[in-house]
Order: C-alpha cells, then structure tokens, then sequence
C-alpha cells in the first residue's frame, strides 16, 4: 500500500512538472517606483509611471525606434509612408491595413487616426492640445489615408504624430463607449493589452495576439507599484522582479552594476529639474529676490549629491540635447551676492518660502538639498510634504510659491518653452499646461520661432527665449537626471536600450524572457 | 478603608523604590529626556548641515552614529529627534490624559443621559484602532507638529475617559464623597478636590503607557511620512530615510531604532513597576 502511494506521488509530480513546464507563461515583473497608476489615456498621461505603459499598449502613426529617444530615427509605425506638400502644410499619411486594436474593438481605420487626433488637440479631452494648436485641419480621405493640414509650418510635425503624448492612437469606438472609464481601460493597437488593474498594486498586461508586427513573445507583463525604494529593490534582488526602475542615484547604479546577472542600464532622455519660482506670489515678484534663490543653488553640488552616473550639469532653461537647446548664461553660485540682494529688497534677515512638494523619495531627497542651499543665504524653505498625485494636481492649482519640477519632453526647444514658459501655459488658466512660474517674458520669440522656417533664424529666436527666462528667473534649471533602470540578464529587450522617451523600457513583440 | 491618596503614600514610595525594573525604567527615561533637553549642547554637529563629501560614511570617531544620504550626522539628529519625538508624545499624551479625564469624571460623577452620550461617543472613538485614527487625523489635519499632537492627543482621549468614568463611578458610592455632600460642597469641589486625587495613581499609571504608545505611534507616522516636514529630524523620519539606503548603510535606520526602543522599555518598565507599586493587591 505504502509503495503504490509513493508511486502515485512521484507519477503527480512528474505529471505536474511536465504540467507546468508546458504552460509556462512567460511573465515578465516589472517594478516601479509609483503607489498607483495616475492615468492610461495616452492624452492625459503625464506621470512617470504612465508614460513607459503607454508605450506598450499604443501606437503613433510614426514610431520612435524602441531603445531610441532621438527624433533622426522615426519610423514608420501605424503609417506606413506620407507624403508632405512643398509648403510643408499639408502632410498625407497612408495606413498599414488589417492593424487590429485589442480585445474585440476591430480595425485600425482612418476614422480612428482622425478621431485620435481630434481629441489629443481638445484640451477637453487632452494634456497636449497646445502642441496641435498649429493643426487647421485632419480629415480622412479614405478608410486608410489621412490628410493634415496645418496652419503655419512646425519644428517637427512627425513628433506629434508619433507614439508619445498626444500622437497616440486610439481605438475610436472604445474610447467613445468607455468614456471616462478610457483612463484605466485604456484600448490601442500595441502588443500588450491591459486585462486587469489592482488599484494601488499592479497593472496586468496580456499579449495582443494579432498586433501587427506580429505575436509577443512575452506573455504577460505584471507592472507593479512598490513605491518604497528598499522593498522595490529586495523585490528585485530576490528574482521577484525581471525589470526595475532604478534610483537615479550614484550609489544605486553602483550597488547593481556589482551584482550578477544584473545590467543597469542609463539612458537618454535626461530629465531636467527646475526650480520654478511664483511670480505672483509675494515677494517673489520682486526679481532681486528671485536672482538671491538663483544664486544661492549650487547645480554643481547637486550633481556632486545625485553622482556622476547619472546626474549633469544643466546648460539652459532647456534639457540639454534638444534641437534648440541654447547654452545660456546662468547665474552664477554666489552666496554673498544672494545674501546682498535679499538685503536690498528689503530682507536682511531672509524670509520663508512656503512650497509643496511630493514625497516621492527621489525628489523629496533633491529638495532637502535645495532646502539646505536656500538657508545659507537665509532663505528657509518649509514644505508641505504630499503624495505624488496630490502633488501634482495641486501645483497646477496654483497654490505654491515654487515649485521642483523634473521633465523630459519631447526633443525639441519648442516645446519645453512652450509648456513651461509661454504664459498660454500658466496653471490653472483655461490653457494651463505646466507654466508654474507665471513666466511671461519670452512670449514673442517662442511664438515666433514656431512658425519660423529658416532654421538658423529660429535657433537665434530660442537662443534668445532662453536667456531672457534665466535672467527674468522664472525658473532656475539645477540638474539633468538621466533614467536609470535594471534587468537581470535573462530579459532581452530585443533592441539596444539608449535611450526611451516614455521614460521607461519599451516592450515590443520581439522582447523576450528566458 | 483609605479615603484619601495621601494615606497611603509612603508605602507606594517605599515598594516602588524596591522594584529594580522601575528604577531601570525610569533612570532610562530620564537619561533619554536629560539627551533630548541638551541635544543644542550634546550633538557633535548640526543636525541639518549636509556635506556632500560624507555622504553615506559608516560610523567613526567623527561621527560615533555615520551619516545619512546627506552627509549629515545621524548622532547629531536622533539627538534632535529626540526632543520631537519626546516633546510630541509628552505633549499629546498630557493633553489626552487631562481631556479625558475630566470628561471621564464628569461622566462618572453625573451619570444619566450625560455619561450614556460619553460612553457611546467614547466607543465609537474607541473602534478605530489607535494608529489608524491618528493616521486618519494627520491625513485630514495635515503634516505639522501642532496636528500631530493634536491627533495623537485624540486618540488618547477615549481611553481616559473610560478610565476615569469606570473609577469615578465606584469613588461616587464611597462614604467620603456623601459625607462632602452633606458638607454642602460643589460638584466641581467634590470631583476636582475629593474624587479626583483618589483615582489619580491608576491614571498615572496608564498615562506612562500610553505615553510610549504615543511615541511609537509618532514614529511610525513619522516612518510613513505623516510626520514634521523635513528637514526637521524626528525618529521615527530617520529610520524611514534610512530605509532607502538599508542595504548599504544600516546604521541610519538602526540607532534611531535603539533610540526607540530604549524609550519603549523605559516608559513600560515605569508604567508596570508604577502599577505593582500602587496595587494594594501587589503588596509584598
């Protein structure tokens, strides 16, 4: 009796390994550094968190090359070639045909492109209307043809038609039928769906069988919050997690790199943290006072905190690397001048500046160290310390004096101006986007060099945009940060990871797991 | 029967001085409240003066307890911490223990629809766990020092209050507080002046235990964020920012950790010694 049942254990567990090995999915864990999602519309994710997950569920007309943050290599994606007018008004775009979206929303039309487009350039409905203000007109010409007009050329039209922000395209009937719902059932053409969402846990994503390039390799992608850095790491040394998102800190990259089976990876864009400064709100108005908090940040001991790894010194009000990007003259580091200053508008003994500010762990560290700066020239910075999506919604309410702010935008100078400088953009105005300084002084040469053709007349125009904001210190840039993720060595993104403009690793068809 | 504290003193005093563990309580204690009163004079450095160069340096002679992520001296904030940390759970558990008191005894003395309203609002208040409640009153209130008091303050208040009614309910019954009737006294002179001083050992002894509660309860909202803003340096915030370099550089998070832990003896090693102290029962 004994040895049958020995028997018939060892015939299950045969039985279930053979079991297991033929269905092994093949899931790919991915940790962020995030408690929850903010938004999977593509036309309004704006977070961290969001923005790689976009990438896997959407597409653009034209694509970045995954691996890639470069505009000199679009390529083709849901079009498959275009045309432009010898104006450079009006662009044609011809689609792939048979595109599927997922689950069981159908084709890929014209009428979905146009529709996409629409909504991106609705601010009803969009974070990035401002980038199609330009747009005159969309129309389909027929089920796989789409005409663009515009109403003065642009920088880069391919960039807002590519799979980032508002170029992304989705599925016309879901999102009509959805609603509001879109934002966590998000439904695209890209190889991964979104089949299920833990609020404050994980995002669950599926293979899109019929995607277009052809059946992911990866079965299932598991995209989980873990907001506390050390639990997220553990997650990830203990093998719990295939990808992580990294500490852009010295000490992290330096840590992972030791370790085996592990690749760190450092990639472009970076993203460039800027201190806004209020100017309505004050004394902030005053532009001595505004100069003092200029001079008393020292960008080149940030850099020295955050490591040479991954930190650099900023140049402009601009990331560095973007078509446009202007070395501009900075303020210099001067904590006796700042001192002075204050003195002069009537602050000897220095004064508080009350600002908000996220616990997001990475960005409250950087912010202890601009506190610490500020209060050598007398400045005492007190935080009200928020979670992140508190953070976000209530700076854009106007309610701090200065606001830390990290980006990467689309590669252009356009742009970063446009969003952050242009006062079409001040918060909480019906155009708001990300203008927190209440910044005004380079209108006319951001308008102006958006419509400019002449490409050597249109650097001069954001050369001088970009100085005018230094010296008027609508904002002080204190450091570019670039991305840092960690894989262990069995995940093979199928392309050279260099550089990601969704912030995060693109997962395509051809990613794999070992 | 004793009918006033007073009697009974100097036999407390004698047999609490004879229980070693509440004598180790409370040098414990003192030693930590003595450190938290002299931080300005005892920490070696300035507990926010970061210096890029000592980033993250295990501890050595300079800097006995390492520095944090900013270079700045771990010694030198749990010493700072200290007196947040102290300040906010004597302050809230004071507040805690004299509201709920005197609503305790109120209810007790007067009974009626009066001590029914209190008992009911007091379980209500009692249901939400203790870290939960204050968790939810931060969350509402704000981060700050005067909120974080007032919500650890809060959730004290129940616990006295039943406390203070239960005892006040049997003191009502006593001889002595018919006699202060028939003595003509008012209700505040017989329950401030007569009930009061003979119910006062028992809440005492629960005060020096919630009094660590309420410091743990600050650090661990402190841990999770919910605490002064920075850069002000409080345990609890310590071992927290410790945390995101636990791996590489434990000593963040482990002496503010002691620095806890030792209160946390302290305070339950006065609170039971109080205790066998004042029971007439514990008698040796």
């Amino acid at each position: 009796m004994k040895r049958h049942l020995l028997a018939a254990t060892a015939a299950t567990m045969v039985l279930l390994a053979a079991h297991s090995t033929a269905s092994a999915e093949s899931v790919l864990n991915v940790g962020m550094a995030a408690a929850d999602v903010g938004q999977l519309d593509p036309h309004r994710a704006t977070t961290t968190q969001d923005k790689p997950v976009v990438s896997w569920i959407f597409n653009g007309l034209v694509r970045f090359k995954p691996g890639s943050a470069s505009l000199e290599e679009l390529e083709p994606d849901l079009a498959e070639k275009w045309e432009k007018s010898a104006d450079g008004l009006t662009w044609t775009f011809h689609l792939r045909k048979g595109v599927k979206f997922h689950g069981d929303w159908g084709e890929m039309t014209s009428d979905d492109v146009v529709y996409s487009l629409k909504r991106a350039a609705d601010s009803k409905t969009s974070s990035f209307a401002s980038d199609y203000a330009p747009v005159a007109s969309i129309e389909a010409i027929d089920a796989h043809t789409v005409k663009l007009v515009l109403k003065n050329p642009i920088p880069a039209l391919l960039g807002i038609v590519a799979n980032y922000h508002g170029g992304n395209i989705v599925s016309k009937k879901a999102a009509e039928a959805l609603g509001a719902d879109f934002r966590i059932k998000p439904v695209g053409t890209g190889p991964f769906a979104l089949t299920e969402y833990k609020s404050n846990e994980s995002l669950t994503f599926t293979a899109h069988k019929g995607y277009f390039r052809g059946a992911p390799k990866i079965d299932k992608i598991v995209y989980r919050f873990i907001p506390a850095d050390s639990a997220r790491d553990l997650a990830f040394t203990s093998g719990e997690l295939d990808v992580v998102y990294g500490r852009q800190d010295q000490r992290w990259v330096e840590r992972f790199q030791k370790e085996n089976g592990v690749v760190v990876e450092v990639v472009r864009p970076s993203e460039l943290s800027v201190l806004h400064i209020n100017q309505t709100k004050k004394p902030f108005d005053d532009i001595r006072v505004r100069k003092a908090i200029a001079m008393a940040i020292d960008s080149k001991q940030m850099v020295a905190f955050k490591g040479a790894a991954t930190a650099i010194a900023p140049v402009s009000v601009v990331p560095v690397g973007y078509l446009g990007t202007h070395e501009a003259k900075l303020h210099p580091h001067d904590v006796a001048k700042a001192k002075a200053l204050l003195a002069e508008a009537g602050f000897p003994n220095g004064l508080p500046l009350k600002v908000i500010q996220t616990s997001l762990p990475t960005m409250l560290n950087s912010m202890q160290i601009v506190q610490a700066q500020l209060k050598q020239v007398g400045i005492d910075m007190q935080m009200e310390v928020v979670d992140h999506q508190s953070w976000h919604a209530q700076i854009r309410k106007d309610l701090s004096e200065a606001n830390y702010y990290s980006a990467a935008r689309f590669p252009v100078a356009d742009v970063y101006l446009q969003q952050f400088f242009h006062s079409r953009s001040t918060v909480a105005t019906p155009t708001a986007v990300t203008n927190f300084s209440h910044c005004k002084v380079a209108d006319a040469e951001i308008d102006a060099a958006a419509i400019e053709t002449d490409a050597a007349k249109q650097k001069q125009l954001w050369a001088t945009a970009q100085q005018k904001i230094v010296d008027d210190v609508c904002a002080v840039p204190m450091f570019e940060q670039l991305q840092v993720w960690a894989r262990h060595t069995n995940v093979d993104w199928g392309y050279k990871f260099e550089g990601a403009m969704h912030l995060g690793p693109v997962v395509t068809e051809a990613t794999s797991k070992k | 029967m004793s009918t006033s504290a007073a009697e009974f003193r100097p036999s407390v005093l004698k047999r609490a001085l004879r229980s070693g563990g509440l004598l180790f309580g409370i040098a414990l204690v003192v030693v930590m409240i003595v450190a938290a009163i002299a931080a300005p004079w005892l920490a070696p450095h300035d507990p926010n003066a970061q210096d890029v160069l000592l980033v993250l340096t295990p501890p050595d002679a300079a800097h006995l307890f390492g520095t944090d992520a900013f270079g700045r001296d771990v010694l030198s904030r749990v010493l700072w911490g200290a007196r947040i940390s102290l300040y906010v759970g004597f302050v809230s558990t004071l507040a805690g223990v004299i509201i709920g008191t005197a609503i305790g005894v109120v209810a007790g003395y007067y009974g009626g629809i009066v001590d029914r309203l209190v008992v009911a609002a007091t379980d209500v208040l009692l249901s939400f766990p203790q870290l939960i409640m204050g968790l939810l009153l931060v969350a509402v209130l704000g981060a700050s020092l005067g909120n974080l008091i007032i919500a650890i303050a809060v959730t004290a208040i129940p616990a006295f209050v039943r406390l203070a009614r239960g005892s006040t309910l049997t003191m009502r019954e006593r001889d002595f507080v018919d006699a202060c009737r028939t003595l003509g006294f008012s209700d505040l002179r017989i329950m401030f002046l007569h009930v009061l001083p003979n119910i006062l050992d028992e809440i005492v002894v629960m005060a020096s235990l919630w009094l660590a509660s309420a410091i743990r309860t600050e650090a661990t909202l402190a841990f999770i964020g919910l605490s002064v803003p920075p850069p002000t340096a409080t345990w609890g915030g310590i071992v927290r920012e410790g945390f995101d370099n636990l791996l590489d550089a434990p000593w963040m998070s482990i002496f503010p950790s002691l620095a806890i832990l030792a209160v946390m003896i302290g305070l339950n090693l006065v609170g039971d010694g109080l205790r066998d102290a004042t029971d007439p029962k514990g008698a040796p």
